[in-house]
């Protein structure tokens, strides 16, 4: 399997403080990895370096084959890195429409917009109902569909999720994470999906890292992760049913 | 009696306060993208009116059409002044010493400006003489100037085409993701230096064409962007910091209340009734008229 996403001795700090260190992985072509690890772990600061929001202090960040390292967020998004970021952060001022519209900014996406939308709205049937509404007045579980169907937009190569479950009650939760399967049944999308959910990113993924303190301390396929006593001992103890 | 005079005056601000709106969109623009507050704004407008002043004297360019033409030039003049300076202080880091810098850059800009104009150019006030500056269309027995109504026309015209701009075009919609999230928009593609440049460079062509249509009845001096400066940031708080409908309504309220103001105080002071509105107004909705808690384009 190609690689679509090469990490390799990654390291970021904040201002003298390390949120990452020496982290590499990397993420096959058609593959989908989840990276779970505590709150602080380092999981978005991990994302961003990937999609170009933070500066990176050391290491490499290839995206099919290319050294992207130097390339502005814009650039990174232009090349087919979709990022769905934590908190959503849809554009609260613009419509619903906007925003999934904006999702296929670049060319790439640009000329597939039609279809695009017709596959996302498909997906997300109530963003259809609330197309000519501002983003801001949806609900949490709707930002989060709205975030999602965004990226979805931009046909990307590879998709960037962010705890997609976070602040969302359970039932919305379930569905999210339904959908993310169905997105990755229908089109093998590449996705790196950060979760502090594990049993359900890991039983998502074909793969995982486990990042605790900006290192990742743990590798390996769903079952080898799942069945890990320290991940079971650590993650899944209190939340497993 | 006086309530024609009462309809005279709210026409009359009306018709100025159509112009103060073009301006303010200009400004609240480019605060709304860039986070910037450009004290150099009223300094693009009266670079406005002298190229429209040129080309009137020069080439016989009618001021209407004039206004107009300083756009182009003005959109780029604004690309090259965003690329070569406010690059370096917007976006960078700690937005706290970046205010600073962006405050000492535009208030600097707005120094040279005056002053290179005033020492290239004289001082002396000059205007452009056209037909329609002297003449009057008569409603019943109201008086109103031609040169304002068309001013007001083109200025509301210019308004409309940026409203649809920004809510129709992709480009316009790009500039408000990056007012609304830049971190978002840059993980859309939308390139947020870029649209720091084009809001930059929409925000002086509309505040230089807004000057342009100015120059049909106000005369043209090195140092007229003092007594504009002042209006467009009221304009634009009043509108709710960065918001274009809210900064259009500012202006037309500010034409309105400084041409009121007049009924009861003479010319001098016709700024003031603006300043006691403004101060009415933030101490009664401190997020502005039309703004909601948070700033948006
Ligand atoms: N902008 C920032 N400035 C300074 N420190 C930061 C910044 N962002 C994150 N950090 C710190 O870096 C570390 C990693 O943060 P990060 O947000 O990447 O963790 P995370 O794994 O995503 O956590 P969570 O599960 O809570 O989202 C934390 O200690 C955090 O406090
Ligand atoms: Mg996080």
């Amino acid at each position: 399997m190609s690689a679509m996403l090469k990490v390799s001795g990654l390291g970021v700090s904040y201002g003298g403080l390390h949120a990452l260190a020496d982290v590499s992985l990397d993420v096959g072509d058609g593959e989908f990895v989840t990276i779970v690890g505590p709150n602080g772990a380092g999981k978005t600061t991990l994302l961003k370096a990937i999609s170009g929001a933070v500066r990176v202090g050391s290491g490499h960040i290839e995206f099919r084959g290319r050294d992207v390292g130097a390339l502005s967020p814009a650039r990174r998004a232009a090349l087919g890195i979709a990022h769905v970021p934590e908190g959503r952060r849809v554009f609260p001022s613009l419509t619903v429409l906007d925003n999934l519209e904006l999702g296929s900014y670049r060319a790439a996406a640009r000329s597939r917009r039609a279809e695009s939308l017709e596959a996302v709205l498909a997906l997300f049937p109530v963003l259809g109902s609330r197309a000519k509404q501002l983003a801001g007045s949806l609900s949490g579980g709707e930002q989060q569909m709205l975030a999602l169907g965004r990226g979805l937009m931009a046909q990307p190569d590879l998709l960037l999720l962010d705890e997609p479950s976070q602040g969302l009650g359970p039932r919305i939760v379930e569905h999210i994470f339904e959908t993310i399967a169905e997105i990755r049944r229908r089109r093998r999308l590449t996705i790196l999906l950060v979760e502090q959910r594990v049993v359900e990113a890991l039983e998502l993924a074909d793969r995982g890292y486990v990042l605790e303190t900006g290192r990742v301390v743990l590798a390996g396929g769903r079952d080898a992760l799942l069945a890990d006593r320290k991940v079971q001992n650590v993650y899944l103890g209190g939340e497993s049913r | 009696m006086i309530v024609a005079d009462l309809v005279q005056y709210v026409v009359t601000g009306l018709l100025v306060g159509g112009v103060y709106a073009l301006m303010s969109i200009g400004l609240a623009l480019i605060f709304g993208v860039m986070r910037v507050v450009n004290f150099a704004q009223g300094d693009f407008m009266m670079l406005g009116m002298y190229l429209t002043y040129w080309l009137a004297i020069g080439y016989g360019v009618d001021p209407l059409l004039g206004a107009l033409l300083t756009i182009p030039p003005f959109f780029v003049l604004g690309l090259v002044v965003h690329r070569l300076l406010l690059v370096h202080v917007t976006g960078r880091g700690d937005p706290q010493r970046e205010m600073d810098a962006q405050l000492i850059l535009t208030l600097g800009l707005s120094l040279i400006i005056t002053n290179a104009v005033t020492m290239l150019l004289s001082p002396e006030p000059r205007g452009i003489k056209t037909a329609y500056a002297t003449q009057a269309f008569v409603v019943g027995p109201i008086l109103v100037n031609q040169a304002r109504s068309y001013a007001f026309a083109m200025a509301l015209l210019l308004a409309v085409v940026v409203y649809v701009f920004l809510t129709r075009t992709d480009l316009g919609k790009a500039l408000r993701a990056a007012a609304d999230d830049p971190e978002a928009a840059g993980y859309q593609a939308i390139d947020v230096r870029t649209m720091h440049g084009v809001a930059f460079g929409i925000g002086i062509a509309l505040v230089a064409a807004a000057g342009g249509l100015l120059a049909t009845y106000y005369p043209i001096e090195p140092t007229v962007a003092v007594n504009f400066i002042v209006l467009m940031f009221v304009a634009v708080v009043l509108g709710g910091l960065g918001s274009i409908p809210g900064a259009f309504i500012g202006g037309i309220v500010i034409g309105l209340v400084q041409s009121l103001t007049l009924l009861v105080l003479p010319f001098q002071l016709q700024n003031v009734g603006v300043f006691v509105a403004f101060l009415l107004v933030l101490y009664l909705r401190p997020q502005g008229l039309f703004g909601q808690r948070v700033r948006t384009v």
